[in-house]
């Protein structure tokens, strides 16, 4: 007998009818894909324990069912990308749940819940909730909660909804299991069968100093953790920092329209993803691939973080609308900057200004509207430099919501005019023409960065009645120049 | 005799209907709320005392820079002062605004949003229903063919939001009808402006001489030092 066949026939031994243990759930339950509909029956209990002895730990493991072999006890040998990615999506998932999320490659994620018992409404509700999430995921999972991960995953290979929650009761549950279920190496497995241990419980029976001596110290430990008797440390899944998506639709995509239909899937993950990190971002990248001509790019900046879909959506149609697709889209990727912690906040009742409504999300939505529409350049705040040449001592800044600081120290002496032309004007016929009315205000600096000035500055009046602010170059031919004007 | 009972019993309902805010007669004022100018003689001359709180004010000049933004600098740097942070939103301005001026003035500069387009009618519209906006000021270039009926959709945001918004318009566009609220022509004159009200709810239609010394500018006192410092070179 091939190991693999004596594990099919373990497994199909397994899988003869089981009503002898009390903590199961059908297993019409962890079979089918469950759906949040609401026609559905009401599911069975689940199996419910006292609280009085439980473990300090308690962990779940979903383990993901095989389409390829129908034998639980074998683990895939080759662990496709497909099944990496199954588990990156479940253990997103149970990110929901708690924040102690690990990986049993190539089929199973582990997650303690035992701090989340409370906020969910026990072991229970947080299990039918999670089976729920990962049932409308599309997985078809087998799961059980137990005081140990390993026992857990072996519970959960075993297809067994069990819920233990008080580690005397393991050891019962455990001991009719095969020890196939453990995955250990076939040659260890073999000389165990060929006396007689097929089970957990006959194993975990065994002389301890007898079976670390033939089969080594590792598989004492292994025994030792299903117990519970040995700790098992378990490396935390590492999440992921960006948000990264794509969707390939089944046809070209024409239109705008069509794309921000294709695109709202997406947007719907990425609130999911951002929630589960209670985190924002202010930055999305979209990017349209054609077939030949290079790909489009949107890049999408938000004046504040944010995390809402729909938000999201009338951000990217309002971007959208200004462009014209070259050529049809064959594939939409989404791509999110740095996340930032999001600080939710309530709507305001009044509009900003009416009875003391504060203008929360107003201001940095105008921002990103007309950003969306007109492009990132054609909005911005000003700022003021330190420097004595006119022309700097104003910038471009990046408009900011944030409250007005302490007033700039003014190191001006004369008035400024409240416009200034970007480029001055030669002034053909000056001074004639012009009546000055103050000046010179002397200007001469900026010799260390090649772009000196030396000017004299007058503020004067023009035939038409305007106060302008004109300078004559020091340096010959004297030009005169128009700079500003204080209308 | 049935009629003058009718009369005397209808009189006060009538009048009580016709204190109605949307309800304006010729020469009555109407009752709307305003916002200070600034100075107390061009407050005085305008319906209400000061620029329409939530209303498209047209303010129509030769050129652009003759001094009519120097009309709008008391009610910036009052409304940059006022919590909640909101933006005064430039659309178009014709030259860049010189945030020296702006800071010795005590318009708050982190206020300030400057927005170039070639669609001023959308952007006025958003910044106006968004709530993010304590005021617009908008140049329509003379290029822009402006409909009455976009302006009629600004007017209408105006009132809608609140909010106030100033559209700075060439001269040659007085001779055409405008749903604004308020109208008037800016010229330049010794030390001030001239003022004519064009279209308004009430208020004197004399032109008004202006000094810039009235408005209650805090760059004033540094003005008339400059003034004096540099008087004798500057003939």
């Amino acid at each position: 007998m091939s190991p693999r066949e004596r594990a099919s026939s373990v497994t199909r031994a397994f899988r003869a009818p089981r009503q002898g243990t009390s903590a199961q759930i059908s297993s019409r339950n962890a079979s089918t894909p469950r759906a949040l509909t609401s026609g559905r029956p009401p599911d069975p209990p689940l199996p419910l324990e006292s609280l009085f002895d439980a473990a300090p730990e308690a962990w779940v493991a979903l383990h993901v069912r095989s389409t390829s072999t129908n034998d639980i006890a074998v683990a895939p040998t080759i662990a496709s990308s497909e099944s990496a990615a199954a588990l990156a999506h479940l253990a997103e998932i149970a990110g929901g749940f708690t924040s102690r999320v690990s990986l049993e490659p190539p089929d199973a994620v582990l997650l303690e819940v035992r701090g989340s018992f409370r906020l969910f409404g026990g072991a229970q509700r947080l299990c039918r909730q999670l089976l729920d999430r990962c049932g409308a995921a599309g997985y078809a999972l087998h799961w059980s909660l137990a005081p140990t991960p390993l026992a857990a995953i072996v519970l959960a290979r075993a297809g067994q909804g069990a819920i233990v929650l008080a580690r005397d009761r393991l050891v019962g549950l455990l001991a009719p299991l095969p020890l196939a279920l453990l995955r250990w190496p076939d040659d260890a497995l073999e000389r165990l069968d060929s006396v007689g241990v097929r089970t957990l419980g006959a194993a975990l029976r065994l002389p301890r100093a007898g079976f670390a001596r033939r089969f080594g110290p590792k598989l004492l430990l292994t025994l030792d953790q299903l117990t519970g008797a040995a700790p098992e440390l378990r490396r935390p899944v590492a999440r992921r920092e960006r948000f990264r998506a794509q969707v390939e639709p089944a046809f070209e995509l024409q239109t705008v329209a069509l794309v921000l239909q294709h695109l709202e899937p997406l947007l719907d993950e990425l609130e999911r993803f951002l929630r589960a990190r209670q985190s924002g971002i202010d930055w999305l990248k979209l990017r349209l691939q054609h077939r030949t001509h290079p790909p489009t790019r949107l890049d999408l900046r938000l004046a504040t973080a944010e995390l809402q879909a729909s938000h999201f959506a009338e951000l990217l149609s309002l971007q959208l609308s200004r462009i014209t697709l070259p050529a049809p889209v064959l594939r939409c990727e989404l791509r999110s900057g740095v996340l930032q912690a999001f600080v939710a906040q309530s709507e305001s009742v009044w509009r900003p200004g009416e009875h003391g409504g504060g203008a929360g999300r107003e201001s940095p939505a105008l921002i990103e509207r007309l950003r969306a529409r007109l492009g990132s350049d054609a909005v911005y705040g000003l700022c003021l430099v330190p420097e004595h040449r006119p022309e700097r001592a104003f910038g471009i800044a990046e408009p900011s919501a944030a409250p007005p600081r302490s007033t700039a120290q003014t190191w001006w002496t004369a008035r400024r005019p409240l416009w200034l032309l970007r480029e001055p004007e030669v002034l053909i016929d000056a001074p004639q023409g012009l009546q000055l009315l103050e000046g010179p205000e002397r200007i001469e600096t900026g010799w260390w960065d090649g772009r000196e000035v030396a000017r004299d500055y007058y503020v004067a009046r023009d035939g038409s009645g305007a106060e302008i602010w004109v300078y004559r170059e020091r340096l010959p031919p004297h030009a005169w120049y128009l700079h500003g004007v204080f209308g | 005799m049935g009629q003058a009972t009718c009369d005397t019993t209808a009189e006060p309902s009538l009048e009580r209907l016709l204190e109605h805010p949307a309800i304006w007669r010729g020469r009555s004022v109407a009752r709307t709320a305003t916002l200070s100018t600034g100075c107390t003689r061009l407050d005085d001359a305008l319906p209400g005392g000061g620029w329409p709180a939530a209303g498209l004010t047209e303010i129509l000049t030769a050129r652009s820079g003759l001094g009519e933004l120097r009309l709008l600098v008391p009610l910036l740097a009052r409304l940059g002062a006022q919590p909640p942070p909101r933006w005064a939103v430039w659309v178009s301005p014709p030259f860049e605004p010189y945030a020296p001026a702006l800071i010795a003035a005590g318009v708050p500069l982190e206020r300030q949003l400057v927005v170039r387009t070639a669609e001023p009618a959308w952007v006025i519209e958003q910044s106006l229903d968004s709530g993010g906006a304590a005021l617009v000021l908008a140049w329509l270039a003379p290029g822009v063919a402006t409909s009455v009926t976009v302006l009629r959709r600004l007017q209408l945001a105006t009132q809608r939001s609140g909010v106030p918004a100033f559209l700075f318009r060439p001269l040659t566009e007085a001779s055409r009808t405008s749903p604004a609220e308020l109208r008037l022509v800016f010229e330049p004159h010794v030390t001030g402006g001239r003022v004519q009200l064009l279209k308004s709810r009430g208020g004197e239609r004399k032109p008004l001489e202006l000094r810039w010394q009235e408005f209650s500018l805090q760059g004033n006192a540094l003005q008339e030092h400059a003034l004096q410092e540099h008087d004798d070179v500057a003939s």
